[in-house]
């Protein structure tokens, strides 16, 4: 088991070097930003004050070295845009990411797999039928016009809702949660629904697939020839034999929707980190888009190592193969 | 919604309108959602629109423009040359801070001399570009030395924002400045509003400073929200959330018409549309119909330049493509702004002439161009863009419309990469050197101008009467050597003005009147309450 984790963890930090230098470059290839936030009164010599003073005048190779080197010291320089350094930057607004993206993701999982295996299990109702619909819905249907169908619905019409930003928070361990308040809630509803749906779709159908196929196979003939009753038949060894794409699902699901929640936060207005890496990105604050890139593939890279793990778990045939 | 509508009967029913008397402002708060916020509470971090707008509420500028951009007397009375190099400035007397301390000459030096030390690189430095030296004669008169003859210096201080020069003391290096002004210990100004609390991209919460010198402003609380999209941004207004939005997009503000609740106010932006034609003599994205090589750059003989503007249906642009929300233009500045000339012919659409024109130039089969434009920086560029894609090819300038992001066009402009080109470019300071000293000057980092002429344009002329212009004290004066200057450049066609943009504010019916503002600020002082 230890043998595996090491394996898998030196392969995560060659991963991050080499996500360095594709960022980096990548980054400086889109254009001197300079170009874009000098604004055009700036006289020549004013203008060469301001590239120099932000290290822009230095070769590609030179700017990244330098870069590296302050990594390592945990320093990821200092936003363009904001003059705030970047990691308190993004750490003030990734609390209220992770709220929107777990809240979302965990209601998907707890709603979409329970349905699915009742879609699976009962392939034929007009139950079933309704959920697979709803989960094509879930497919197909844009993002950004589910969000506004839903303010125009709960916010604009019924006036249930509130239509934007992230309401009242309460403080824990220095940090704002707005699930811990009613009208945090209240504000956290249509993003987190909004968010949920596409992974909820995903849950429906694999879990569906899966039903379908676990309940053919003879572990369920046996299983119900020994007397064992459907419910525990349900919860106890298809829940489990079905859980491995799921578990692999749900992880990559939980990386991108954290990464791409960007279309929910900027329709809803709800103050995250999506919403700072797209005008980063429009702006060109080269320190931002780096460092959230290079945090990003970080997350997905521990994200995939537990996944792994939880594998190993899960399966013994995994777990045994890799002990060896 | 109720409670307010509740308080606005009360409001009315006492005869208490909400005006700037003071005694008779009644406690109310004023939610705003804006597209986009500041960057630093630190008002000298930035130059950007967004950041001047935000910190016009805190802080108060020099001197101060009106709705229409043209100086007003502000922290600054009057100001007028002494010699070639020398303004001098008479400050207003009996100005506070949010602090209670008092404003005075020493406040102005401090702002000035620390821009250098905290600015990012949207640098604030070209606000005292010109400055060489600040002297102080006594509390409320300076003298501001300049580096040469220096014209437009009181246009240059439009937004040049003073801070507390006590406060500010300990919070004026880059590493200090974010940290001292964003927690609100050093953001104290002579504005309206106190800061109470912001963060990057979060809310601006404000609350009212009563000594402010023009009168307390007509709300106790304003709080400004950041929501960039524009179709939540409606939403948001439409649910109740916000009372006051800006940037209304032409299709939503056809849709307000007929919405009882909302009134839409609509006023002129310093924003003018120009196509620019690369003058160098080879020029990269034009080519002959089918890919071959055209033994000379088309944009250099006058009659295929003028064959584009023919070309051009400027009323079809303003009414189909942007909803009526412009109008049509035939110079770099809107009327009224200083140096813009009234000498100037109105446009004219005729395709037969164009055609004709370029059969003349030797091209009576048209050529082929790719047109690159942004379609993300302002209300409608994306669309003009392909409007003139059609009405170009319609007269045989086949034409492959590329309207990219800002982060794309500005930078491969810069390299210059393109040859047929559009964008927008406001006036912010209200008169032509900004504009066309950037743009028409023939690029000249002796006299640092042309800065932005990305076309190589060169007309000695222009370059004299800018260049005079510039060094001419007498206001006067510079006006005809601007106008003139503006009338040369327009004639010549290497720059083809398309149409004035429009800015669009909404707001809750029953509480609020927006006055629109040229540099397209939303400031909250200046939002009255609505009369019942």
């Amino acid at each position: 088991m230890s043998g595996f984790i090491l394996q898998r963890l030196l392969q995560a930090i060659v991963i991050m070097a080499v996500m360095s230098v594709i960022v980096f470059a990548g980054v400086y290839a889109i254009g001197n930003p300079m170009e874009l936030l000098i604004p055009p009164e700036a006289t020549q010599d004013v203008r060469e004050r301001t590239i120099q003073r932000f290290g822009l005048d230095k070769p590609l190779v030179e700017q990244y070295f330098l870069f590296v080197k302050n990594l390592l010291q945990g320093d990821l320089g200092r936003s363009y845009i904001y003059n705030e350094p970047v990691l308190k930057l993004i750490g003030s607004r990734l609390p209220a990411t992770i709220e929107l993206v777990t809240t979302a993701i965990v209601g998907a999982l707890l709603l979409g797999v329970p349905l699915g295996i009742y879609a699976g299990y009962r392939p034929d109702s007009p139950v079933s039928r309704a959920i697979m619909s709803l989960s094509i819905l879930g497919f197909s249907v844009p993002t950004f016009w589910v969000g506004l169908i839903l303010i125009l619905t709960f916010a604009v019409e019924l006036g249930w809702l509130p239509a934007s930003g992230r309401g009242d928070t309460v403080e824990v361990f220095g940090v704002g949660w707005s699930f811990l308040t009613l009208n945090g809630w209240s504000h956290l509803a249509l993003p987190a629904t909004n968010l949920a749906l596409f992974t909820f779709a995903m849950m429906v159908r694999l879990a569906r697939a899966g039903t379908r196929e676990v309940m053919l196979t003879d572990t369920v003939k046996f299983a119900r020839a020994a007397g064992i009753s459907e419910r525990v038949i349900l919860t106890r060894h298809v829940l489990k034999l079905i859980s491995i794409p799921i578990v692999t699902v749900f992880g990559l699901e939980l990386a991108t929707t954290m990464a791409f929640a960007v279309v929910t936060e900027t329709i809803f207005a709800w103050p995250g980190v999506g919403k700072l890496i797209i005008d980063s990105i429009n702006n060109l604050d080269r320190p931002v888009m780096v460092a959230y890139l290079i945090l990003t593939a970080g997350a997905f890279v521990t994200i995939n190592l537990v996944v792994d793990i939880v594998y190993a778990l899960l399966d013994p045939r995994l777990r045994k193969g890799h002990a060896r | 919604m109720k409670r307010m509508a509740a308080s606005l009967a009360l409001a009315a029913a006492l005869g208490l309108s909400g005006t700037l008397s003071g005694t008779g402002a009644i406690a109310q708060e004023l939610t705003i959602g804006v597209r986009g916020g500041p960057e630093s509470m630190d008002p000298h971090y930035s130059a950007l629109g967004p950041q001047a707008d935000a910190a016009k509420n805190i802080f108060d500028p020099l001197v101060w423009t009106g709705d229409d951009l043209q100086l007003e007397p502000g922290l600054a009375l009057s100001w007028e040359p002494l010699d070639d190099d020398t303004w001098e400035f008479k400050l207003r007397e009996g100005v506070k801070f949010h602090d209670g301390s008092d404003f005075t000459a020493e406040d102005v030096k401090f702002s000035i001399e620390r821009i250098p030390n905290v600015t990012g690189p949207t640098t604030t430095e070209i606000y005292v570009r010109r400055v060489a030296d600040v002297e102080i004669i006594d509390d409320y008169t300076m003298h501001i030395h300049t580096d040469g003859p220096a014209a437009t210096l009181p246009y240059d201080f439009v937004r040049l924002f003073i801070v507390s020069s006590e406060a500010a003391k300990d919070h004026s290096t880059a590493e200090t400045s974010a940290e001292g002004f964003n927690s609100g210990k050093a953001a104290v100004g002579t504005g309206p509003f106190k800061l109470v609390s912001w963060e990057p991209k979060g809310d601006l919460v404000l609350e009212r400073f009563d000594d402010y010198w023009r009168g307390p402003a007509p709300w106790a609380k304003v709080t400004r929200k950041e929501i960039s999209d524009d179709a939540s941004r409606l939403a948001a207004l439409k649910a109740g959330d916000i009372d006051v939005m800006n940037y209304v997009s032409s299709a939503d503000y056809l849709a307000l018409a007929s919405d009882p609740d909302i009134e839409t106010f609509i006023g002129d932006s310093v924003y003018v549309m120009n196509l620019q034609l690369d003058q160098r003599d080879e020029t990269p994205k034009v080519r002959a119909k089918g890919g071959g090589k055209l033994d000379k750059n088309p944009f250099q003989d006058p009659r295929v330049r003028e064959a584009i503007d023919l070309a051009i249906d400027r009323d079809t642009m303003v009414e189909i493509v942007l909803e009526g929300l412009g109008t049509p233009a035939n110079q770099m500045m809107p009327d009224g702004f200083f140096g813009s000339s009234k000498k100037i012919p109105a446009p004219q659409y005729d395709p037969e002439k164009a055609r004709q024109l370029l059969a003349d130039a030797g091209y009576p089969d048209g050529f082929e161009m790719d047109l690159y434009c942004t379609s993300d920086r302002l209300p409608g560029d994306g669309a003009i863009c392909e409007g003139l894609g059609q009405m170009f090819s319609q007269v045989g300038i086949d034409t492959n419309v590329n309207a990219i992001s800002k982060s794309v066009y500005f930078p491969a402009q810069a390299r210059k990469e393109y040859s047929a080109f559009m964008n927008g470019w406001g006036t912010l300071t209200g008169e032509a050197s900004y504009t066309l000293g950037s743009l028409a000057h023939s690029p000249n980092e002796e006299v640092k101008m042309g800065a932005f002429n990305r076309i190589e344009y060169h007309n000695p002329d222009v370059d004299k009467l800018m260049q005079a212009g510039a060094k001419e004290l007498d206001a006067d004066k510079r006006r005809a050597y601007f106008e003139e200057a503006m009338e040369k450049t327009m004639a010549d066609r290497a720059y083809i003005s398309i149409v004035v943009l429009q800015t669009v504010w909404a707001g809750n019916k029953d509480k609020v009147v927006v006055m629109p503002r040229a540099d397209e600020e939303t400031l909250a002082y200046f939002i009255q309450p609505a009369k019942k």
